[in-house]
């Protein structure tokens, strides 16, 4: 990367004190210029819903520093309708109900016009019927399935990243195509692995293809030798989602057990988020597959976007920071924070949004939206947003292990995404 | 890169044997990270090896102690006289400008960023003050005597109003506030849903502040070292530094010295102690998946800390109610073996005090990790305090990093640093209890069988210490 690195203060303190100096006119003078042209420069807030306790808080801390580049880059670009954003971040300790008192802080106490975080499905789940209560627009970025489940309400939006079911299913034609018709699955005793449990098998069978185990592993599990015999031994494709402080010893002791002779292997990224490849311990991934949401190493054929991205948020060819190689980034997923803040600033400005009296405006302008092309605002890659599921759909990126690195060896279409609605949130009132 | 050997989270039946008995009692819940790539290393190292060398180094201690002579076993805690230090009478001026520096931080804590990372005090109050400050206590020297925020408060309102204290303190009270405040502390640092919150954090700061100060005001000394938690934590771990005063000099010693040669705790202060250990080892076990499974809580979706307040206060409870009936226990055996000569409440709170090396050990292994994450946070706050992009420091372009717990060589590197934290402080305990012994019965053989329990008690305790340590946790 030849960008200069940015300073620590700019991303990590700097950013987000400077929220307050944007309200107190103290920012540096010759941005103000921009701003003049709008009616008001009162910035826009959004609250900003950040774990930065409890268990998401390493996924917390990389959704901050996206967050904190998103809003630079829009702030320089001249800000939302010529006002500047102001984030508020507040803590949900990665905690629902926690969650739901911080979106309630946002609406009566901070002021802000929406509310926009977080990763953990249970702090969503937990948070939604608050803002709906509230009537605060609630943009959240938890890649859950519980957006478009219909479970949530009218005010909850996820236009920034898919959902796993959609992520689930687009994987099955590559995975019957390519490696194997004969899927084992070992996937986590618990919420997570049922996503993939229950939506995996009916994608691959409409391939041609078929499940034939299902492992469920308790989540509390330290050692695994002892399941791994109940693979049949006919498995073409091993489907691998373990998660948790165990996986490194899942992924060794799954090496020990098979040796050279392993079938092929399909993990999500989710189990490695944040995890240098390239650890001892983890040499069995070599020649492994693996979903990620956004590719974790720059490509050959990076794009233009990817490349602003990664030096905005100061993440190298690696999908490490800029200033320490060690320090892996939640790549896979933090592009959910600068495209959903893209998308809240696109739907401000068709919504010709003041202040919060045009919030149901702001969420008709958004459920209005479709196509989302591939840019500065998306530089994951083109989407496509269901208005009436209020969830967004897009391309899904299959990655090998080559040489300690994930290379991208198929991306998949947004058709592949594709499920039929669950829900018309359009037909609730506001 | 280091040899990684298997271990597969069951650390063989000695040690299962002893968790069975230990578990039941340890235990709590901290303002901790979670890094699971961290745990992952962690799980990846032959943790079960250490834990049975860490043991094996604790019971040996208590193995030699039993064999060298009564006079080599004082020396250890003889302390190095340096220089002749008169008191610097600062002390109440420094007070008022550390009061001084807390009215701000809780200012800020209202009116400054939401961000607890970003907010300084939350980052003063649980990295730079309950991490840092309480360490350099513990371990260094007694700062706590300039840097406390009422000493120096109360004298200047002293000197105004030209008045003493108008009431007295209740003596019968003891040191019950006290205590009663430090189990308050513990509650929050554990249970609250948001302890971090800085406008939470700034009320119950600075409501405690001014509360302490409004007693010690109308009650005099006394009030500060028997009613307000944080002073008498502090003259605790204070006890335990090694540079004190010894015979008009600044002196050096081995961790603990102060205590070996210092009069024996009250018994309001030897409770005390023994809940900063209680409240500690709780302060780790409620992070563990077997603590979570307990209360049938996923630990890889663990549902956050306000689904859990009422278990992690009876935890909290439970854990230093067994701790004190195991430690009076032990106490009582010890007496009994040693034939009399000591009544059981003088043992108490003669031994009592050995329990602080434990205690001390734990939190700098229990915080170390969070210690090297936020303490980042702290260095860029300091680094640029009103947040205008200054350098004052001078790190350049560096983002807070947790990359070194991405690496196994310095996962283990930690790993073993915070096991010496808590295989020292038992190390430490034993030979101060050996001392303690020594001093209370005056007769070797006697001291060597009265510790026998107790003994037992603490390299139990070290193989728990290093069992928390190596578990997987969920918080």
């Amino acid at each position: 990367m030849t960008s200069k690195p940015k300073s620590k203060q700019s991303l990590t303190r700097r950013g987000a004190l400077k929220t307050l100096a944007v309200g107190a006119g103290a920012a540096s003078l010759p941005l103000w210029a921009r701003y003049t042209h709008a009616q008001t420069a009162e910035p826009i807030r959004i609250g900003f819903q950040i774990h930065r306790t409890g268990i998401g808080a390493a996924y917390g801390r990389w959704y901050g520093r996206t967050t904190d580049a998103a809003v630079k880059l829009i702030n320089d670009g001249g800000g939302i309708n010529g006002r500047p954003i102001e984030i508020i971040a507040e803590d949900d300790g990665t905690d629902p109900k926690r969650g739901a008192e911080v979106v309630e802080k946002f609406a009566n106490q901070h002021k802000c016009d929406i509310a926009y975080g977080t990763l953990f499905s249970h702090v969503v789940i937990g948070s939604a019927p608050r803002a709906g209560e509230l009537k605060l627009p609630y943009f959240v970025a938890s890649e859950g399935h519980h957006v478009a489940s219909g479970m949530l309400n009218r005010y909850t939006l996820q236009p920034g990243i898919t959902d796993v079911k959609s992520q689930v299913q687009a994987m099955a034609p590559y995975i019957t195509n390519t490696l194997g018709k004969k899927v084992t699955m070992i996937y986590p005793d618990y919420g997570f692995g049922y996503d993939h449990r229950d939506n995996l098998p009916a994608a691959i069978a409409a391939q041609g293809g078929e499940v034939i185990a299902q492992i469920a592993i308790p989540p509390t599990e330290t050692s695994f030798t002892k399941y791994f015999p109940k693979i049949p031994r006919e498995t073409e494709v091993l489907y691998h989602v373990m998660v948790g402080p165990a996986v490194l010893t899942f992924v060794k002791e799954l090496g020990e057990f098979f040796g050279p002779s392993a079938p092929p292997l399909f993990g999500f990224i989710d189990s490695l988020e944040a995890v240098d490849i390239a650890s001892p311990g983890l040499e069995f991934l070599e020649g492994t597959f693996f979903w990620e949401g956004m590719p974790r190493y720059a490509q050959e054929d990076q794009t233009e976007y990817d490349k602003l991205y990664r030096e905005a948020v100061g993440v190298d060819a690696n999908g490490a920071s800029v200033s320490d190689a060690s320090d892996i980034s939640t790549y896979a997923h933090m592009f959910g924070c600068w495209e959903t803040l893209h998308v809240i600033k696109a739907g401000m400005e068709a919504a010709g949004y003041s202040g919060p009296a045009d919030r149901a405006a702001l969420i008709e302008a958004v459920e209005a939206m479709t196509d989302m092309p591939e840019g500065r605002a998306h530089p994951q890659g083109a989407k496509l947003f269901n208005g009436k599921t209020h969830q967004v759909f897009g391309h899904q990126y299959i990655s090998k292990v080559e040489d300690g690195k994930l290379r991208r060896v198929h991306t998949t279409s947004i058709e592949d995404t594709l499920y039929p609605d669950e829900v018309d949130y359009t037909t609730q009132s506001f | 890169m280091p040899c990684l050997v298997r271990a597969d989270g069951h650390h063989g039946v000695m040690i299962q044997v002893v968790l069975i008995g230990v578990a039941v009692w340890g235990m709590t819940a901290g303002v901790a990270l979670a890094h699971a790539a961290e745990q992952g290393f962690v799980l990846l190292l032959p943790t079960d090896v250490y834990i049975v060398s860490g043991v094996a180094a604790v019971a040996l201690t208590v193995l030699v102690l039993a064999l060298v002579p009564d006079r080599l076993a004082h020396r250890v805690f003889y302390p190095l006289g340096l220089w002749r230090a008169g008191r610097i009478p600062l002390a109440h001026v420094t007070s008022c400008l550390s009061a001084l520096i807390l009215v701000g931080l809780v200012l800020s804590g209202i009116y400054g960023s939401r961000d607890p990372l970003i907010n300084p005090l939350p980052l003063a109050v649980w990295t730079v003050w309950w991490v840092g400050m309480v360490t350099v206590q513990g371990l260094i020297w007694d700062h706590w005597r300039w840097t406390n925020p009422w000493t120096g408060p109360a004298a200047l309102m002293a000197v105004l109003t030209g008045g003493r204290a108008p009431l007295r303190y209740r003596v019968a009270l003891g040191h019950a506030p006290g205590i009663v405040g430090f189990l308050a502390f513990c509650g929050f640092l554990l249970a609250d849903p948001a302890p971090s919150d800085p406008a939470r954090l700034a009320r119950i700061v600075g409501g405690y502040w001014l509360v302490m100060l409004g007693g010690l005001v109308l009650f005099g000394p006394r009030w500060l070292l028997r009613a307000e938690a944080v002073t008498m934590l502090m003259r605790l771990y204070g006890r335990m530094a090694m540079l004190g005063r010894y015979r008009g000099r600044l002196a050096l010693g081995l961790p603990g010295w102060q205590i070996a040669r210092g009069p024996r705790l009250s018994r309001g202060l030897g409770l005390f102690a023994l809940l900063l250990l209680g409240g500690g080892s709780f302060d780790g076990l409620n992070e563990t998946f077997w603590w979570l499974a307990r209360l049938g809580v996923n630990p890889l979706e663990f549902p956050g800390r306000s689904a859990v307040i009422t278990p992690t206060l009876a935890g909290l409870l439970a854990a230093n109610a067994a701790l004190l009936a195991v430690f009076a226990l032990c106490t009582w055996g010890g007496v009994r073996i040693a034939g009399g000569g000591a009544p059981l409440n003088t043992a108490l709170r003669a031994f009592a005090p050995a329990i602080l090396p434990i205690a001390l050990g734990y939190h700098i292994a229990h915080y170390l990790v969070s210690f090297l994450v936020d303490g980042q946070y702290v260095l860029a706050l300091l680094s640029d305090p009103l947040g205008r992009g200054w350098d004052i420091l001078g790190l350049g372009a560096h983002s807070v990093s947790t990359g070194f717990l991405n690496t196994a060589a310095m996962v283990k590197v930690i790993w073993l640093t915070q096991a010496g934290a808590v295989v020292i402080g038992h190390v430490i305990a034993i030979l101060l209890a050996h001392v303690l012994a020594l001093r209370l019965y005056g007769h070797s053989r006697r001291a060597v069988l009265s510790q026998l329990p107790l003994a037992a008690f603490m390299v139990a305790y070290t193989c728990f210490g290093l069992w928390l340590l190596a578990s997987p946790r969920g918080i």
